[in-house]
């Protein structure tokens, strides 16, 4: 997995860098979405997840839930177009989850995309998303090594 | 950065519009929108909690009712808070390349002006990283930041004055001891610009002062303008939300904090712990890791009689770790020749211990 100053980028993922959004099409067809290592260090100690519930549309750029750390609150932003199908329970009951593995136990939704194919192309994956974080964050003097 | 920053006036206006009017101008917020800041203050008392509290949890319903005292939520995080027009609010709306990408960075640029104009009215306030301001030790008014939007939100006021009686009074709290302690911490922890001045100073002065240091942080103009109908209109559709029941009754999940926060670095906490001997209940205040004050109550037996006000005062300064209070209550004991049928100074360890840490639930 790539590292860059500190944080992890791995490189199967489609990244929307300036939304610190990450997604992932699994083998059932849904897309996984989350925040990105980068985006829970800025938000530092996640103390709550609300997630719209399953059922609820969402739209690429729009709010897919809520985040609330020690000293800030806002807004997940999904990186697809789709349905939410389902909402990570072990996340919501231990939002840490987000800051202890934002690729992993710490997944925000899964939804059931409705043109993946086109809007995973204007997502940035494997060496361009290292680069543009790379950029990002040496432009913005971050990191957290 | 050099763009003109617009400053929204609002001194008197209802208590939820004290609220949903920087909502609106962060859901407005358009690629052409100014940066802005909103100075606001309400005409009439309120509570308002954090964006995920549970406000059955945390306030005390039936007291704001018999007060009046309406309760509103805000889409910004943190706890329950009494407002009045004692503190104006100082609200920035801004764009999100126009402020710094760490909390740190941002919070210490929002927080420089309102330190810069308590100093220049002879207040020393500083900041305490990594939101509070603090004048000697004492907290003179909090922070707190979101994303709404495209906008990059940060709020937090200038306090003239705080009532700190009524504040204790809308929390919801398990005992009235616990409520008393949350008081008398407030006045020890707590300052406003009319305690340290010794009166309250002109607002508008106050107001033009905040202006000119936000000016000089910035290097550029800040100007008094007006909202636009666009903004007018989501703030009044805010208002609708704000006042309904869906929205203040949502189910807050935000976990429950050990106890009640009175600034960064002091803490007020409470548990019971069933000993053998007895019921022992703790109320403690913690400051930067240690015992500030500490109350033991319960149905135990101690003697001799004047013991436990000595053992209470022995703990105080004492690290707040399991080995430091057991060893520190054992010399007590020794000392003062305790007797405790059944209650052991490893129970009052275990009793303050889960204050500090309050063990998980199942």
């Amino acid at each position: 997995m790539a590292t860059v100053r500190g944080c992890n980028i791995p490189e199967d993922r489609f990244y929307w860098v300036e939304k610190h959004a990450w997604a992932i099409l699994e083998a059932d067809g849904l897309v996984k979405i989350g925040i990105t290592d980068v985006a829970q260090n800025l938000a530092k100690g996640i103390v709550n997840a609300t997630p719209k519930e399953a059922g609820r549309p969402v739209k690429k750029g729009k709010s897919a839930g809520t985040l609330e750390s020690g000293k800030w609150v806002g807004p997940v932003t999904s990186p697809v177009t789709g349905e939410i199908v389902e909402v990570n329970a072990a996340m919501t009951s231990n939002p840490s989850l987000i800051n202890s593995d934002p690729y992993g136990e710490g997944w925000f939704v899964k939804v059931k995309p409705e043109n993946w194919d086109a809007e995973s192309a204007e997502l940035l994956t494997g060496e361009a998303a290292i680069a543009a974080y790379q950029k990002f964050m040496e432009e913005q003097n971050l990191n957290f090594e | 950065m050099s763009k003109k920053i617009r400053l929204l006036y609002m001194e008197n206006v209802s208590p939820l519009r004290s609220q949903t009017v920087y909502h609106a101008v962060g859901y407005a917020m358009t690629k052409e929108t100014p940066n802005t800041i909103i100075m606001v203050s309400p005409n009439a008392p309120y509570v308002c909690v954090g964006y995920h509290q549970d406000i059955q949890k945390e306030v005390d319903l039936d007291y704001c009712t018999q007060h009046n005292l309406p309760v509103y939520r805000r889409e910004v995080g943190g706890g329950a808070v009494f407002l009045d027009n004692g503190q104006l609010f100082t609200q920035w709306i801004f764009h999100k390349e126009d402020l710094p990408v760490t909390l740190e960075e941002r919070f210490k640029l929002y927080i420089d002006p309102l330190v810069a104009t308590y100093q220049e009215l002879g207040i020393p306030a500083n900041l305490r990283p990594i939101n509070d301001v603090h004048v000697n030790g004492k907290k003179i008014g909090g922070t707190g930041a979101a994303q709404m939007g495209i906008a990059e939100i940060l709020v937090g006021s200038l306090m003239y004055t705080f009532d700190k009686k009524t504040m204790s009074q809308v929390l919801k709290v398990p005992s009235e001891k616990m409520r008393d302690k949350i008081f008398e911490s407030l006045e020890a922890y707590m300052t406003t610009m009319s305690e340290q001045l010794g009166s309250t100073p002109d607002r508008v002065m106050v107001k033009d002062l905040y202006m000119k240091k936000v000016s000089e942080a910035f290097g550029a103009e800040v100007y008094e303008g007006e909202w636009t109908a666009k903004e007018e209109a989501m703030a009044k559709e805010i208002d609708e939300r704000f006042v309904s029941d869906e929205w203040l009754h949502q189910k807050g999940q935000l976990k429950q904090q050990a106890g009640v926060k009175i600034h960064q670095d002091v803490h007020i906490v409470e548990a019971a712990f069933k000993a053998q001997g007895g019921l022992i209940r703790i109320i403690a205040r913690l400051r930067e890791g240690r015992i500030d004050d500490v109350t033991i109550s319960g149905d135990f037996t101690l003697l001799p009689v004047f013991a436990l006000g000595a053992l209470e005062q022995s703990l105080r300064g004492v690290a707040a770790t399991p080995e430091n209070l057991k060893s520190k209550i054992e010399e007590a004991y020794y000392r003062l020749n305790i007797q405790s049928p059944g209650v052991t100074p490893a129970d009052f360890t275990t009793a303050i211990m889960n204050a500090i840490n309050p063990p998980q639930a199942a």
